[in-house]
């Protein structure tokens, strides 16, 4: 409060309005309970991370035969084998091949040895699928190559490798023979077989022995032949790794190759289509041979009906198909057993295969001799009436055939007209032509007319000695334009690639063996197309003997993409009696 | 890992692969220096807890690869191989309790790690097989330079790992199966 003689001031607290901050709260101590807090260790225990293991143990590779670098053996250790041919082969990690292999690699492309589905055991599994890829070893001792082999090739040989039952039935041409050897050198190489048995027909054995030494020189490898004791002796080698014998020696010396001694690691038939019939007596001595692994080559594992399959697995696996499953069971159980790529599926830039279908008129001559044999025999046949059997067509069937060659007065032939026409074309053109015909006969008869050409022949009448020297001399005598061959001797085996016309003078029965012939000349190393040209006599029997094969070209191609076959597709005894429309001893028989 | 009678040269390769739906299975290879299969030992898929996954941490990869399986694997061997190689740099730790050397091969381990340079993993020198560059600690380099003279004949050091994997897978299959059977 302030005081001032002139003026004063005076303020004053309404103690209504205000208020003393100590009086707010009442000051005091108050105490508060705290409980403890409880501290508990708690222990995780981490036990170790439990880890089982499993371990295989593979065997070295080697215990195989003997396999030259240079000249000191390698990986393959030598086995009481003393190598006939030792040629030395260079290896290095830089070489061609190699570089060339890994390049594939680089870009993806493998083909590993995958195990068969039968092949249940892991450690029998493992061992397939940690072996290289195929690729990785071209170049290396065990694989290497004369030529760089095609993808699908390797893919065979990754296929057969694993394999104790395996057809390979790649279309002619593809090279079945390289892939089955190569195969065979690889199992030899890693002392998975000892001793191989290699049947094939006669006249391919020098074929064989000539790719063994182009595709697996270092391998041991023999024909068996000479004589008696020769033979016996060769049976019982250990030293030939690979033992080559045709099927008829087969049959000549079934006890040396069934005497309970005698044991083959593996067994490949070459043409396994000659055991397709069950039955025949070579069939059976194949199916006797003991041995650890089956595998059977072929162009044409089905010529008639899927019959021919089961055959064929009889070698393989007896029981393993029969003959009453439907085609698509067949062709689901052989599925991992059988593998076959034909020359559109695997060679996309191969020369094509061009047909040409040369539908020709008989001449009057052979027109007036062919209706007068054919109503004559027709005639005939009917007459037989409950006498008539598959023979008596067969015969007028081959008579009218044939005439559509030749007539038989007058020697008369639109189609050696139109050969000789083409011909000139052939050689004037500096190329090489094939013909077949079934019979030698009508390859005699149309010899005259192709003199100018040069013809050679290649036949059953040409003895085995001399048919090598007949494909050498048409390989390099530049003034032989044409080979006249039967479908018989002329049609599996023979490399004539060089040659780009193909002439089937007449139809065999069957597609498969026209295929076969066809392919001499289509395949591997083919320079260009080939054109093929097929003689058919209008209005003849040639014609509708034409549209049953058809039908089996269809049952064919069926099976192998696992559709239905077709109840007709084969020429069945009804079907050659309904090519005249003829009244079979069990009724007519609709045409 | 206990000498083997055999002396012949061989090689291992190891890898372990990872997968979300199996675990951790680790494979070695021994391989005869033409890439011929000797020896595979593998392990079953290993399933590390949620415990191991927490407590471990980030070193979890390490210690599988690096010591666990990859221990385990090499002291189940037979053979004795001139040298181990690897496709993940966790591996090289191995060279503790392994007589034999360890390798990264670089080319194989470069798609998951990236570039393999000197500055990622000093210490170790460079020696070059079948085309590809291994990676070598300096005091391993000259034996395994002194045995990359011999294998000559080995066609690539980047496939065998893909062999391994393709064996686990059908291990892994047959497992499959037999659990289903």
């Amino acid at each position: 409060m302030t005081h001032s003689n002139t003026h004063a001031l005076v303020i004053e607290i309404d103690a209504a309005q205000t208020f003393d901050a100590l009086n707010l709260v009442a000051v005091d101590t108050f105490e508060l309970p705290v409980e403890l807090i409880e501290t508990t260790a708690i222990s995780i225990r981490l036990q170790a991370i439990e880890i089982k293991t499993v371990g295989f143990q593979f065997p070295r590779a080697g215990g195989g035969i003997k396999v030259f670098r240079g000249a000191e053996p390698t990986a393959c250790e030598p086995q009481n084998s003393t190598p006939r041919v030792a040629s030395p082969i260079t290896i290095a990690a830089t070489s061609e091949p190699v570089q060339l292999a890994r390049q594939r690699w680089k870009k993806g492309k493998i083909t590993r040895i995958k195990p068969p589905a039968d092949v249940v055991k892991l450690e029998d599994r493992l061992f397939y699928l940690l072996q290289p890829p195929l690729e990785l070893l071209v170049g290396s001792e065990q694989l290497s190559f004369p030529f760089e082999p095609f993808p699908y090739q390797l893919d065979g040989i990754a296929f057969l490798f694993p394999r104790y039952a395996a057809v390979l039935a790649d279309e002619m041409g593809l090279g079945k023979t390289m892939q089955a050897i190569s195969a065979i050198r690889l199992l030899l190489c890693s002392g998975e077989v000892r001793s191989v048995l290699l049947i094939c027909p006669k006249p391919l054995v020098t074929n064989w022995l000539r790719e063994f030494s182009v595709w697996a020189p270092e391998i041991p490898v023999a024909a068996i032949e000479g004589n008696s004791p020769t033979r016996q002796w060769q049976w019982t080698s250990p030293d030939i790794a690979v033992k080559i014998a045709n099927y008829e020696l087969l049959m000549r010396d079934r006890d040396a190759v069934l005497d309970h001694d005698q044991h083959f690691d593996l067994v490949v038939l070459d043409e396994a289509q000659r055991i397709k019939n069950k039955k025949n007596a070579t069939s059976g001595v194949v199916r006797e041979i003991s041995r650890t692994r089956s595998w059977a080559l072929t162009g044409t594992p089905v010529e008639n009906s899927p019959d021919d399959l089961v055959g064929i697995f009889e070698f393989l696996s007896p029981g393993f198909l029969n003959s009453d499953m439907p085609v698509a069971s067949i062709a689901r159980a052989t599925r991992d057993h059988m593998l076959r790529r034909t020359k559109d599926m695997v060679l996309e830039d191969m020369p094509p295969k061009l047909y040409r279908d040369a539908d020709l008129d008989l001449t009057p001559e052979q027109r007036a001799t062919y209706e007068k044999a054919e109503t004559e025999g027709v005639v005939q046949l009917e007459n037989l009436d409950q006498q008539l059997t598959i023979q008596h067509v067969f015969e007028l069937v081959l008579r009218l055939k044939q005439i559509c060659n030749f007539d038989p007065a007058t020697g008369s032939s639109a189609k050696l007209e139109r050969l000789v026409a083409d011909m000139e074309e052939v050689a004037a053109s500096g190329q090489k032509a094939i013909v077949f015909s079934q019979w030698v006969n009508s390859i005699d008869q149309m010899r005259p007319a192709l003199e100018r050409f040069g013809p050679l022949e290649y036949h059953g009448r040409v003895p085995h000695k001399q048919r090598d020297g007949v494909i050498a001399e048409f390989k390099s005598n530049p003034s032989k334009h044409v080979i006249l061959m039967s479908y018989g001797a002329g049609s599996v085996g023979l490399n004539l690639q060089f040659c780009r016309y193909v002439f089937l003078f007449d139809r065999w029965w069957n597609p498969a063996i026209e295929d076969q012939a066809i392919n001499r000349a289509h395949r591997i190393g083919v320079a260009g197309s080939v054109t093929v040209t097929r003689m058919l006599m209008a209005n003849t029997i040639e014609q509708r003997i034409a549209a049953v094969l058809d039908q089996k070209r269809e049952m064919f191609d069926e099976l192998f993409s696992e559709a239905k076959l077709p109840g007709s597709a084969s020429l069945n005894r009804e079907e050659i009696f309904g090519l005249f429309k003829l009244r079979s001893p069990k009724g007519r028989i609709a045409g | 890992m206990s000498r083997s009678p055999e002396t012949e040269l061989c090689i291992g390769f190891y890898t372990v692969d990872q997968s979300e739906f199996t675990g951790w299975t680790g494979g070695l290879l021994i391989l005869t220096a033409n890439g011929r299969p000797l020896e595979f030992q593998c392990t079953l898929p290993v399933r590390p807890t949620r415990a191991h996954e927490i407590l471990y941490g980030p070193t979890l990869r390490d210690y599988l690869i690096g010591d666990a399986i990859g221990s385990l694997l090499v002291k189940r061997c037979r053979n004795t191989p001139a040298f181990i190689c690897c496709n993940q740099p966790e591996a090289l730790q191995l060279e503790a309790i392994s007589d034999a050397p360890l390798a990264l091969v670089s080319e194989a381990a470069e798609a998951d790690e990236g570039p393999i340079t000197d500055d990622v993993l000093p210490g170790y020198d460079l020696c070059e097989i079948a085309g590809s560059t291994l990676r070598v600690a300096v005091e391993q380099i000259a034996a395994v330079r002194h045995t990359a003279t011999m294998l000559t004949n080995m066609p690539d050091m980047l496939e065998p790992f893909e062999r391994i994997r393709e064996a686990i897978n059908e291990a892994q299959k047959q497992i499959a199966r037999a659990k289903a059977a």
